[in-house]
């Protein structure tokens, strides 16, 4: 885009937008947020440096990732992303043992409903065959709660708007 | 002092001023911990991050700056948002399944003569957060 109009990057940076400026593809003019807060959080250099080392056909996915990190760790600067991964690993845990109460539940109905079958004394609240102590913790950070809510949508994280 | 300088300061080369807003929180005994960092962030920015938190949060704060470092060194497309991606379908699906069971307790208290095959105890979603998490993964295109 070396046009007329300068990409969002070089109008923040003042400098002329070359032809092949590693930015404008995807820091458009219409969105100054988005390279500012890229930029704060990683710095102009640090961002250019990680698209030129990436094929270009996966820079807007690169791009997209770092926005969405930029902003988590903007909304929470203690944890980041890291808050996010907490919280739902916390939530596949919790379903995990609802899961696993759940089935225990079935077994029960449905031995109770077949005495004929050989009949273990199974106790309803015995929770020995869950197995969510196998489930690996490869973070040990507490979650940060109060800014997961507001940026985990299913339908589009990277359409979400992380900062009001 | 030469023998005193924390990770961040040796790899820059500089001196380590008795308050280094580095040294609490990258010792001189792992030096890839500051050079993770430096390499997404930059010093700069880290330090800026590190100065605008009040001292009790900046070793929670440099641990995860340093985890997402390194989530974004192993997947440079992707970083930590695809272990975040992975995790949204791990919560779709563990919600798919709990739902199906307990359809099945509905019916099966609604239908005590009709029961269907046992199923097995075991979760299947034992292991639902595997090491690979760490490592890149093959394609993401769910969000894009």
């Amino acid at each position: 885009m070396g046009g007329n109009s300068p990409c969002a990057s070089c109008k923040l940076l003042r400098r002329r937008c070359a032809k092949d400026c590693i930015f404008s593809p995807y820091f458009p003019s219409d969105d100054p947020h988005k390279f500012a807060i890229v930029h704060k959080v990683f710095g102009a250099s640090n961002v250019s440096k990680m698209l030129q080392e990436l094929p270009v056909h996966q820079r807007a996915d690169a791009v997209s990732s770092l926005v969405y990190e930029a902003n988590a760790r903007v909304r929470d600067p203690v944890y980041g992303c890291v808050g996010a991964i907490s919280y739902l690993q916390n939530q596949v845990s919790q379903l995990q043992m609802q899961l696993a109460v759940a089935q225990a539940e079935i077994l029960c109905i449905q031995m109770q409903q077949e005495p004929a079958m050989p009949t273990t004394q199974m106790d309803p609240d015995d929770k020995s065959y869950f197995h969510h102590d196998s489930l690996p913790q490869y973070l040990n950070f507490a979650s940060s709660s109060n800014v997961i809510h507001d940026s985990l949508k299913r339908e589009s994280i990277f359409g979400q708007d992380m900062v009001s | 002092m030469i023998s005193g300088r924390c990770a961040a300061c040796k790899y820059l080369r500089r001196r380590c001023p008795s308050d280094c807003i580095f040294s609490l929180y990258f010792p001189p005994n792992d030096p890839q911990r500051f050079a993770c960092v430096h390499r997404i962030y930059g010093a700069s920015n880290v330090g800026k991050m590190l100065q605008q938190l009040p001292p009790p949060l900046r070793a929670q704060a440099a641990d995860t700056l340093y985890f997402e470092a390194r989530c974004r060194i192993e997947d440079p497309v992707y970083g930590c948002v695809g272990i975040i991606s992975q995790l949204h379908e791990q919560v779709q699906s563990a919600e798919s399944e709990l739902a199906k069971a307990q359809a099945e307790i509905a019916f099966l208290n609604c239908n005590p003569q009709e029961a269907p095959a046992p199923i097995e105890a075991n979760s299947n979603f034992n292991n639902l957060l595997p090491e690979q998490y760490l490592c890149p993964p093959s394609a993401q295109n769910s969000w894009f």
